[in-house]
């Protein structure tokens, strides 16, 4: 017996969702996923019908972890909540901290702390940027702006003695003061990078194939979008101004000048990016800005030794902005050496564990990779 | 509105037993668990719109955990927390899911790691621990040596190893 083939028939089923339904692990080991979390897609064809998120094999217990040590201890576990943006994790655990012990930090840290924020913002831009390209299929842009973000690196590797957890922030004030010779350097490797934008404006951001994946991925309305917890530059991009470093400020933000650049509020995958890449143009105004208005003085409270470090009964909560929204953290004290409690809000919870399940039903399983790029999904700082 | 006359608003609300002001841009609310629908509705039309997270503190001594709802409002510039304690051997609280959906997402970690029931939630399923059997572990009296002893079988090779310095 001869099989004739079907022609018709087998575009159909390559063309439509006619495959049976089938369950794909989007992840824990997958290029396109940070850290080992992972989405579970009910799939029919390659449109997604349903989607279960399955945290917990990056789960480390940071929050008992904390319990367990002294106050000073855990400036070095907590960088590594967010590996691509360290630094708002040591400003809201000591702004937390100083807020209970009601210290008021010298205003030379707290343009210092800036500083290394906004350098911090930098660099998880260049990686968000690039990693959106790199969801793509476009390589180069990664690459090239690795090398950037590189180039910040090599600054903080000066100033802090570490690339990627700085572990520079205590209470009272930061570690080490600037060295001679950073800040030139700084506001050198801030004009190298601002003359590279319109060279990722030429390979991402008007990159007819970008523009168009890009298009209608992942819709959020600004309603929606404060209902849900959703912070930062996503938040930005539906058109609600919301920013903590303005409404809740904190370090020298009351004393800087912020802008609030605008990507026109579409709300969708595209409005994200233009609204991350014009960010990051304001980012490097607001570092020379800070640079400029940098004053002289102690860079720290002198608390006494700090490993007997002791914080007063109370407890307190502070966000700080970062490049993924409000990184929060409460704080709570019982009078000892050691946190009594201390629990992280993670900027990317809402929309990693609960927008998903209303984003990706529908969505071609080629596109999780990009929404997950664009609303910036860094399972690490929910999956803790 | 300020800190001090937001406190003052809220504190005639059913069931808040303490309403103060504190630093320099909050407010501190505390309530009995069964009123949290209703307060926290009621600070949510009253411009607090952002729910930044929920977690639970457990104080063993006092024997009751303490659910923590931390909100902020964008047009207020004012953050709140709210207190609500629950008695720790019958943890119950209400949800807030209809208030705020990713609350459930919250709601299903808080269970998970203090065992506070949520009356309304209909899904407090594990989610991140695979497999867990036993007794949750962000509470106070859950022991992670002992814990890691008898699931890994850590033997006491007689050595000394280094001990916590008393301070």
């Amino acid at each position: 017996m001869t099989t004739t083939l079907d022609f018709a028939e087998l575009t159909e089923l390559t063309r439509t969702d006619k495959y049976v339904q089938y369950e794909l692990f989007f992840g824990p080991n997958f290029p396109g996923m940070h850290g080992n979390f992972g989405y579970i897609l009910d799939v029919a064809g390659s449109t997604i019908t349903g989607v279960r998120a399955n945290p917990g094999l990056l789960h480390r217990g940071f929050e008992k972890l904390m319990e367990q040590k002294l106050w000073l201890q855990n400036l070095s576990l907590i960088p590594r909540i967010c590996v691509v943006d360290p630094d708002p994790n040591e400003v809201a655990y000591c702004t937390a901290i100083e807020r209970i012990m009601g210290l008021e930090i010298p205003e030379r840290a707290k343009y210092i702390r800036t500083i290394t924020l906004e350098m911090s913002r930098l660099a998880s831009y260049l990686m968000g940027m690039g990693a959106l390209g790199a969801m793509m299929g476009l390589y180069t842009a990664m690459y090239r702006m690795i090398s950037d973000r590189d180039t910040l690196l090599d600054l903080f590797e000066w100033l802090t003695g570490a690339r990627i957890y700085h572990i520079y922030n205590m209470p009272g004030g930061v570690r080490r003061d600037i060295p001679e010779g950073w800040t030139e350097r700084l506001l050198q490797t801030l004009d190298a990078l601002e003359s590279n934008i319109p060279e990722w404006d030429r390979l991402v951001f008007e990159n007819p194939i970008v523009i168009k994946r890009l298009t209608g991925i992942g819709p959020l309305s600004a309603d929606e979008a404060v209902g849900m917890g959703i912070v930062g530059p996503n938040l930005r991009a539906t058109g609600f101004k919301a920013d903590v470093r303005i409404d809740d400020p904190y370090a020298a933000y009351p004393y800087l000048e912020i802008e609030r650049p605008d990507a026109g509020g579409g709300g969708d995958a595209l409005a994200r990016a233009v609204q991350i890449r014009l960010e990051y143009e304001a980012t490097i105004r607001l570092i020379r800005q800070a640079v400029r208005q940098l004053p002289g003085g102690d860079y720290r409270l002198k608390l006494g030794n700090p490993l007997r470090m002791i914080v007063p009964k109370g407890d307190a909560y502070a966000r700080v902005e970062s490049s993924k929204g409000e990184f929060g953290y409460y704080v709570v004290s019982d009078g000892g050496v050691k946190p009594y409690r201390v629990s992280v809000r993670g900027p990317s919870l809402p929309a990693g564990l609960y927008l998903c399940n209303k984003h990706l039903p529908g969505m071609l399983i080629d596109d999780v990779a990009i929404w997950m790029a664009s609303l910036a999904v860094c399972p690490p700082d929910f999956d803790k | 509105m300020n800190n001090r006359e937001m406190a003052v608003l809220v504190e005639n609300v059913p069931g808040v037993s303490s309403s103060e002001e504190r630093y320099d841009n909050q407010i501190e609310v505390r309530a009995d668990a069964f009123a949290l629908p209703g307060l926290l509705s009621y600070l949510k039309s009253n411009g607090f719109a952002h729910l930044s997270n929920i977690l639970a503190v457990d104080w063993i001594e006092e024997g009751e955990f303490e659910l923590v709802y931390n909100l902020f409002s964008y047009v207020h510039k004012l953050h709140a927390t709210v207190k609500a304690r629950v008695d720790r051997e019958i943890a119950h609280a209400p949800s807030i899911l209809t208030l705020w959906p990713q609350a459930q997402v919250y709601e299903r970690e808080i269970h998970e790691f203090f065992g506070i029931l949520f009356d309304g939630n209909p899904n407090l399923e594990p989610f991140f621990l695979h497999n867990w059997q036993d007794s949750p572990p962000l509470r106070k009296d859950f022991d992670t040596e002992e814990y890691s002893r008898r699931a890994y079988g850590m033997i006491d090779d007689g050595v000394e190893h280094a001990k916590e310095q008393s301070i």
